[in-house]
């Protein structure tokens, strides 16, 4: 939106919420945080509730069972369970969970409620739970069973060594309280009984809410903060100013510019932008001119991708080495140089471009100045963009630009997000600037990119897009699904990255920041460049936040 | 009496065409409310699971069963579940954007409509003299930027750099709302910006209407014969020729009021405004369908109360009108 435009340095006062300071005792320790953006707050705890609470409540009030530390794995990933095992055959994962651990209501967790947990969530399609891998026909996990009070077992329809990466992610509810409700996506938890740091809320109004310490924590030891407050905000404007005049700490928004529109605002302002998920140009490889390989090759190397680096998206995202749909977030699992041969399709060669589309055919058959089909009908399509994602509009209009360069008659074509949306699962599109999605494992990405099921029209998913169908690839996610072994599953997807690399369903652009924006007014222990002890933001589906804000200390003599 | 039955029967049928308007625009949008919700899973639900989301968060029913239901519905004042603010209902937010709009809009239209009236008279009457070839040009440029620009230009100077108001909010999220001084005070200092950023580009047509239709009249005969009864000055402005140039300026500041629930959709972004127009426009983004059905009615609604009182109004002021 605006940008908030060129500001001389925000001295310190507090301006708006003049902190209600306790009249006598230890000042309470409050951090302020915002998750999500909204208009107005609503009463409403429940955990899985999309629309705000969800983003609020997990992670600091509700425990996964693990946490999948991404940038390091396999470091200090306990949550609700301490250790997984999984079965010989893959057909099935055992958890082991934490002994000791009680409900803020007093009450013992145990593998009652895992099991409870994973029942409820079959029992209610209609509140999504976060775990997708139970259901009938997509699903692979059969069943729960409590093997004793601090184990259960997971029963898969057919070997799986990747179900507990969905199973992870589930955050169990207290039995003895969600046995009771019936309707569970209108419920609104008003009680709140979890395991976390922070399950006490307090204060609520339209304008936020803090959410505070939970007496019975096994956290409290090293526990620094008394209370989380989620103000309520909508707008760049206002988030942006907040942060800088102390009315926030923690927050992980969408900026432009930042150097000039973020920084200059307050000397505690600070953001760090590490590589995010990947994003790609999703081609309808079901139509001329994206169903020919040589007219994909020659786009992938019409495209000017520094200046999208540097111009387009404001010199904020990463760039991509390799045409495989992924990028920088998963460079642990490349080989580097069995993907070498490939590197030329990222580089800038327009010459290059020309020659290939001349060789293959797409020539200006009818004189009006764009190349046309081999069979002579003419080539015009548009790049969709949402109107208003700055970034990707920019990002569209150069690709277009660049195509153009090439002869080809590319425009961008903007429109309102809503229709955006609705126009991917009919099909109805010829190119897309779109995310990928993130994941433990590459695999997440791959999965859906490559799901012949997700390639029916009228339910075409936002990564199958290009409705590609490469069988070798499907052979190779099977592989990678079917084994424990890393090295196995190394080589399943080197194989993945050299298909895609050869066939270019997708044509790989940069890798997205992860936004992440914080205030050293009041706390240290920030994740920076220097310290990057795991993904840092603020956001729900970042399991690792509640570390995050864990590791925070307030600073001698602040104000909260 | 005729005048004004004939007026509530036009208002009625207005009505029950605004209403269906109201039903079908959202639903011309591509997309449904479930959209969104099932886009924020980015792919992590199975087809069960969507499907069960589109039933519960979409609608049910072809286009004319849903047209039935919702005519039943707003007769029962039922607004429906909001799906942005899934399940808390619309009428609920509806309420509380509506009065913070209220507020808003509300006092920066009396107060631009005070303001504008009373230097439009002052114009008229001293037509050509300082007062009015100075303030008449700056009314009029003012009134031509946009909400937008002045809006930002004040948040900038006074809240950012200056810091005399707050950055934004209706009110101190400290204070519990209540009728004490604290609060209404409160309120007062977060809504001056705001209300000042609406006030500065909208004064200047109400300044503008007045001056035009009272140098009309001033040439009229009757005020020729009111300055020939002896009249004074202020009876003759105040009483004569103000009192009849008010008559279309009622007419223009019923419309206002009505198209108040619309809310300040910039004014209200900017300074993070609680109003009608943000929640609007998120809801509209997001295909709530409840909330934007809502809203519409509630802006039929009042902008068709507020013409019919503006024809009360008329006939009381006109007494030309009463006898038809």
């Amino acid at each position: 939106m605006h940008k908030i435009g060129l500001l001389t340095v925000l001295a310190g006062a507090l301006l708006t919420t003049s902190a209600i300071v306790p009249a006598a005792g230890q000042e309470e320790v409050i951090l302020r945080l915002l998750p999500y953006h909204t208009d107005a707050m609503v009463e409403n705890y429940n955990p899985n509730n999309p629309t705000g609470p969800q983003q609020r409540m997990r992670d600091f009030a509700y425990e996964p069972l693990w946490i999948d530390n991404i940038w390091h794995p396999g470091e200090n990933e306990e949550a609700l369970a301490v250790s997984w095992e999984i079965g010989e055959d893959l057909k099935s994962i055992t958890y082991k969970l934490r002994e000791g651990v009680k409900w803020s209501d007093g009450e013992d967790f145990n593998a009652d409620d895992v099991v409870f947990s994973f029942e409820y969530a079959k029992a209610h399609p209609d509140y999504p739970m976060g775990i997708d891998v139970y259901n009938g026909e997509t699903g692979n996990v059969a069943s729960a069973e409590k093997v004793d009070d601090y184990t259960v077992k997971f029963n898969l329809n057919e070997p799986d060594a990747l179900a507990r990466y969905g199973l992870n992610g589930l955050y169990p509810l207290p039995e003895h309280i969600w046995k009771d409700v019936d309707d569970p996506k209108n419920y609104a938890a008003l009680d709140v009984v979890a395991t976390g740091p922070w399950t006490e809320p307090r204060n609520f109004s339209r304008n936020g809410y803090d959410l505070c310490r939970n007496e019975l924590s096994r956290y409290n030891d090293e526990n620094a903060i008394d209370c989380l407050r989620f103000p309520q905000m909508n707008g760049n404007e206002q988030t942006v100013a907040a942060l800088s005049a102390g009315d926030l700490d923690w927050l992980g928004d969408g900026l432009t510019d930042p150097d000039v529109t973020f920084l200059p605002q307050s000397e505690f302002n600070n953001y760090w932008l590490p590589a995010g998920s990947d994003v790609n140009l999703q081609l309808n490889t079901t139509k001329a001119p994206f169903n020919n390989l040589e007219f994909r090759k020659a786009m992938s190397i019409a495209i000017d991708r520094q200046t999208l680096l540097d111009i387009s998206t404001f010199g904020l995202t990463t760039a991509t080495r390799f045409p495989i749909g992924t990028g920088e977030m998963y460079n642990t699992w490349y080989d580097a140089a069995a993907l070498e041969p490939y590197t030329h399709l990222m580089e800038y060669n327009p010459d290059e471009a020309i020659a290939i589309l001349d060789a293959a055919g797409f020539v200006d058959a009818d004189g009006d100045g764009w190349r046309d089909n081999p069979d002579g009908t003419p080539i015009a399509f548009g790049i969709s963009m949402p109107s208003g994602w700055t970034d990707w509009v920019n990002t569209g209009q150069t690709v277009a630009e660049n195509l153009q360069d090439i002869g080809v008659n590319a425009s961008l074509k903007t429109m309102d997000q809503g229709a955006w949306f609705d126009a991917v699962p009919r099909g109805d599109f010829d190119v897309y600037v779109m995310w990928t999605n993130g994941g433990p494992t590459p695999y997440n990405q791959y999965s859906p990119m490559f799901n012949p099921r997700l390639m029916v029209e009228g339910q075409i998913d936002f990564q199958a897009m290009h409705q590609m169908q490469i069988p070798e690839i499907e052979a190779a996610l099977d592989v990678f699904k079917g084994s424990a072994d890393e090295a196995v599953q190394r080589a399943a997807l080197t194989d993945i990255h050299k298909a895609v690399a050869e066939n270019l369903p997708t044509i790989s652009l940069f890798a997205n920041p992860i936004w992440y924006e914080y205030s050293t007014r009041r706390f240290t222990g920030w994740v920076t460049e220097e310290d990057q002890k795991f993904r840092p933001q603020v956001h729900d589906g970042t399991r690792e936040r509640v570390w995050h804000a864990l590791a925070l200390k307030p600073i001698e003599g602040a104000q909260f | 009496m005729i005048f004004l039955a004939r007026r509530i029967a036009f208002y009625f049928a207005a009505f029950f065409l605004a209403i269906t308007f109201n039903f079908l625009i959202p639903r011309l949008m591509p997309g449904d409310p479930s959209d969104r919700i099932i886009a924020s899973f980015q792919g992590r639900l199975n087809e069960a699971q969507v499907a069960a989301i589109r039933q519960s968060y979409g609608l049910d029913g072809n286009l004319w069963e849903q047209y039935l239901t919702y005519i039943g519905s707003v007769f029962r004042l039922d607004f429906g579940i909001s799906t942005v603010q899934f399940p808390e209902p619309t009428a609920s937010l509806l309420f509380y954007g509506a009065t913070w709009t209220l507020v808003l809009v509300g006092l920066a239209i009396f107060f631009a409509f005070i303001i504008g009236s009373f230097m439009g008279i002052h114009a008229a009457w001293n037509r050509g003299g300082f007062f009015d070839s100075f303030f008449t040009p700056i009314n009029v440029m003012l009134n031509a930027f946009t909400p937008a620009i002045v809006a930002l230009v004040l948040f900038y100077a006074f809240s950012l750099q200056l810091k005399w108001f707050p950055l934004g909010r209706a009110h101190d999220p400290n204070l519990m709302a209540g009728w004490d001084l604290n609060f209404i005070g409160s309120v007062l200092y977060h809504a001056t910006l705001p209300v000042l950023s609406i006030l500065l580009v909208s004064f200047g047509g109400w300044h503008l209407g007045m001056r035009n239709v009272m140098i009309n009249l001033l040439n009229e005969d009757f005020v020729v014969l009111a300055r020939a009864k002896g009249l004074s000055d202020n009876r003759i402005k105040y009483r004569y020729v103000a009192r009849n140039a008010i008559l279309p300026q009622i007419t223009a500041l019923a419309l206002s009021v009505g198209f108040m629930l619309g809310g300040a959709l910039v004014t209200e972004q900017v300074f993070n405004y609680p109003g009608l127009g943000k929640f609007t426009f998120t809801a509209i983004g997001s295909r709530d369908y409840s909330f934007i059905q809502g809203q519409l009615l509630l802006l039929t609604t009042a902008v068709l109360v507020a013409n019919l009182l503006s024809d009360i109004a008329n006939v009381i002021l006109d007494p030309r009108l009463r006898g038809r």
